[in-house]
């Protein structure tokens, strides 16, 4: 299904950038004896881990909001720099209505141009060749969706540890009450055998 | 999965199997609510390019103010047919290729629901909350 399926018992991965795998328990009563925890402890381990996971997925949700509001702001760009490109050869000039503050528009008269200036972040312009301009915006597009590929694979393995660690919790509780209720049925038990 | 034991207190064995069919089914679970998402979207877009056509249709303006970007360009009428139709296109194919991608994810969830339902029965809960 995906390259983190393993066909072993436990996962192949053992961590991925840094998010460490929730390893798989094939039996809970073997896993007890060998960790030495009792299962309050093994329970309150468990948890923990939950919680370290919520929080890296928080992070990792949030990176992926500002990819997703990042891509269609470098295709709008793109258009416009197409859309002047287009235009080149024919000497007209493109009237466009822009907003100047909130409510009131302008009219901008773009002439016939070479060149578009790119805003880089952290008040700089650069100006650029059209040509240029294109290159750089499919370039900084490529990696932003290849950015967001990885994030969405990280959510995904994320996902996964998270899911075998609910089940963990929940088998080692219901190991844990099983236990109990044997406990408890022996002790009447071995009573009424002796009657 | 309930954190109760099952009625019967019997202690059900979980495989790797099980857990790699569980995790399977909550990735299919988490695309399928991006799905419905995008496919909301589709459809307002759709709709948006629907009645804007419409419009062009009943305005008699040689020039539209076409949105490109942050501004408005302004385009003679024609360019702006193509280009909504063009864009009508576009957004209804993909709208087209969600609905399949969903539809198939639904179908294989409910296989894997048949599968982990007979395994585990009352132990585990695969609804919708």
């Amino acid at each position: 299904m995906s390259s983190s399926s393993p066909s072993g018992s436990g996962s192949d991965l053992t961590e991925r950038r840094g998010i460490p795998a929730a390893k798989f328990i094939q039996d809970v009563e073997t896993y007890l004896s060998q960790s030495g925890l009792d299962p309050n402890s093994a329970l309150a381990f468990h948890q923990e881990r939950l919680q370290q996971y919520k929080v890296v997925e928080m992070k990792l949700l949030a990176q992926q909001r500002d990819l997703q509001a990042k891509i269609p702001d470098i295709e709008k760009c793109l258009e416009v720099v197409a859309t002047l490109e287009s235009r080149k050869g024919t000497g007209e000039a493109l009237l466009a209505d822009f907003e100047v503050s909130e409510g009131i528009y302008s009219r901008a008269c773009i002439e016939d141009t070479d060149s578009v200036c790119l805003w880089l972040g952290a008040n700089v312009m650069l100006e650029y060749s059209c040509e240029e301009a294109s290159a750089l915006l499919k370039n900084n597009l490529e990696n932003a969706k290849a950015s967001l590929e990885v994030l969405v694979a990280d959510l995904q393995f994320l996902r996964d540890q998270v899911t075998v660690t609910q089940v963990t919790i929940a088998r080692v509780y219901n190991w844990d009450v099983h236990q109990r209720r044997v406990k408890q049925v022996t002790p009447t038990a071995i009573a009424a055998a002796d009657s | 999965m309930q954190q109760q034991g099952s009625k019967s207190g019997s202690e059900m064995e979980v495989t790797w199997e099980d857990q790699q069919n569980i995790n399977i089914f909550s990735r299919l679970n988490n695309r399928v609510h991006d799905l419905d998402d995008d496919i909301k979207s589709a459809k307002e877009k759709c709709e948006n390019l629907e009645d804007a056509g419409n419009e062009l249709i009943l305005a008699d303006e040689e020039m539209v103010r076409f949105q490109i970007g942050e501004v408005f360009a302004h385009v003679p009428r024609d360019d702006v047919e193509t280009k909504i139709e063009e864009m009508k296109e576009a957004t209804c194919k993909s709208l087209e290729k969600l609905e399949q991608e969903k539809e198939s994810i639904v179908t294989q969830m409910a296989a894997l629901k048949k599968v982990l339902y007979a395994k585990f029965k009352d132990s585990i809960n695969l609804e919708e909350d």
